[in-house]
């Protein structure tokens, strides 16, 4: 079974004409060890969907298991017990402006009623993890946006938590920001072996540390899979535009006056063969030259993976054969103008 | 300075009654107004204990107390301060409406402070699974604490010009004196020795009160 279990999840929120309907039947699993992503636009729900895994949100209707524990159907005091035994970080950090960093890291374990010999190394212990043990005794107004999070990942830790929930975690932080955040919650995750659900409306994130990835629009998991999956075959118009984001599939070179003079084709590279010199050995193999009119190589986890916009001219015959031959490489060829 | 040579002993006696009436009312006052405070906030529709019939009426019984003028108040309740201490009129006695009408005052300033704690943290301290006392004595509180103690130095103050009309049901105090002697028996110079001995009094607090909220401001 999967470590968390969502099952016909349901959440309204207002009355009568004013009731909005924010989670609308989800089901979902997540398993341990992973790192599962949430994306969606605002107002999709996912915010409402994370709260309900510690149940800061009370659930309409559907049950949430965690750990083999049925979530919903826990007492007060039940609750709070499975709550120390997940981390939580937040958009806004959510730190306690009249505490220091130390005051900060030790409030969970106070709230769990540790004594302050367990704390006192614990805390350091943490802020060794999240690169802050010189700001121990500072507040929190004097930290940056990176460092309130790294704050915030500490005091998530504390309890030494199975699961980790990172509600909109980089949101608010700059580009460089979140990539050292995003490294860290990945480098914890393989250290301490935890589960991490985030959710977030940059497919920057998923790309960047998720495992597995739902796509969530009007209350409901439009699409979800495997990130490479979801990544390079996108079903769902809103997966489409989320990919989109990240990987422009324009054709810009329309915006500068280029006259195709052969077969438009955009070619999806993905696992194995994007490492291999394809184009130049398409252009070897067959009576055709291609030039490249727009190239975006990423990585997405640990791969490489882009897209590339090529003129390929040449007979028909061998513009064919070069086609066939990058399909038979497995990689996703789309035709834009001057079918072969 | 003075016409009479025992209205140095009276001012003594003014001041004294003054401190016994203020001090004894700004420990009650803290002590009830900050609890209903926090009552009033946390029984809040969508707050850590929503109660909304309690919450409305204690802010009906905050309310109404607060639309009464103090002067009235102390005679209107006077009654209730016999039950309570015995006696309707003198220091002790102006003990009761004071510490009443200003921790009604307490209660709404204490609110809101504590409203201005950011929802966020007790989300957070929920996500830890702080119980509903926890979440009161490590995030509302101290995080309110800086607003607390301006409110709270808003409020001696208040209190204290308050204690003036103490007069009323023979209270006391330098207010009092200042009516009696520095008014109707026309000596200002008692009028002005009161004046002073106040405003220095009311400078003190306020200087100190604003000391000790920035000094816990870590925002």
């Amino acid at each position: 079974m999967a470590l968390i279990e969502i099952k016909g999840l349901t959440k309204d929120y207002g009355r009568g004409d004013r009731e909005v309907r924010a989670l609308r039947g989800v089901d979902l699993s997540v398993e341990a060890g992973e790192i599962f992503g949430v994306i969606g636009l605002s107002g999709a729900g996912k915010s409402t969907l994370i709260r309900c895994l510690n149940r800061l949100e009370t659930p309409g209707s559907g049950t949430v298991t965690v750990d083999g524990r049925l979530l919903t159907g826990l007492n007060e005091a039940e609750l709070r017990l499975a709550r120390q035994e997940m981390g939580m970080i937040f958009q806004h950090f959510n730190l306690l402006s009249s505490r220091t960093v130390t005051g900060n890291v030790a409030f969970p374990m106070e709230i769990a009623g540790r004594g302050s010999g367990e704390i006192k190394p614990r805390v350091a212990e943490l802020l060794d993890l999240v690169g802050l043990r010189d700001k121990a005794q500072v507040y929190p107004a004097q930290l940056s946006g990176g460092q309130k999070q790294r704050v915030g990942i500490a005091r998530a830790l504390a309890n030494s938590p199975k699961i980790l929930l990172c509600d909109e975690a980089t949101s608010a932080l700059d580009p460089q920001t979140t990539q050292s955040i995003l490294a860290l919650i990945q480098d914890i995750k393989e250290r301490l072996g935890l589960t991490v659900v985030l959710i977030t409306h940059e497919m920057r994130v998923i790309t960047e540390i998720c495992d597995r990835v739902a796509v969530m629009e009007d209350g409901l998991i439009v699409e979800s899979g495997p990130v490479i999956e979801v990544f390079t075959r996108p079903r769902h118009p809103t997966t489409r535009a989320f990919v989109e984001s990240v990987i422009s599939r324009e054709d810009s070179s329309r915006k500068w006056g280029y006259q195709p003079r052969g077969t438009l084709a955009r070619i999806l590279f993905i696992g194995p063969a994007a490492g291999e010199p394809v184009i130049s050995r398409l252009v070897r193999l067959f009576k055709v030259e291609a030039n490249i009119l727009q190239g975006d190589i990423g990585h997405l986890q640990g791969q490489p993976f882009g897209v590339i916009l090529i003129d390929l001219v040449g007979e028909p015959a061998a513009r064919r054969q070069a086609l066939d031959y990058l399909e038979s490489l497995n990689l996703p060829v789309e035709l834009l103008e001057g079918a072969a | 300075m003075f016409t009479t040579p025992n209205l140095l002993t009276m001012l003594w006696a003014s001041s004294l009654d003054s401190l016994y009436m203020v001090s004894i009312s700004i420990a009650v006052t803290i002590l009830l107004g900050i609890p209903l405070g926090v009552v009033l906030v946390v029984t809040r529709p969508g707050h850590i204990m929503e109660t909304v019939w309690l919450n409305k009426i204690l802010g009906f019984v905050v309310n109404f107390t607060r639309s009464i003028p103090f002067l009235i108040f102390m005679v209107f309740i006077g009654p209730i301060t016999k039950k309570m201490v015995g006696t309707s009129i003198g220091p002790t006695a102006v003990i009761v409406p004071l510490s009443l009408a200003a921790a009604m005052l307490m209660s709404r300033m204490a609110e809101t402070s504590l409203l201005e704690v950011p929802t966020g943290l007790i989300e957070a301290a929920q996500a830890y699974g702080a119980s509903k006392r926890q979440i009161i004595w490590h995030v509302l509180l101290p995080e309110a604490r800086s607003g607390l103690i301006l409110s709270a130095t808003t409020l001696i103050i208040t209190l204290i010009g308050f204690s003036a009309m103490a007069g009323a049901i023979g209270g006391g105090g330098l207010g009092d004196l200042a009516i009696r002697y520095g008014y109707q028996r026309y000596m200002p110079d008692v009028m002005w020795v009161c004046v002073l001995l106040l405003y220095v009094v009311v400078q003190a607090i306020q200087y100190t009160g604003e000391f000790l909220a920035k000094k816990f401001s870590r925002r």
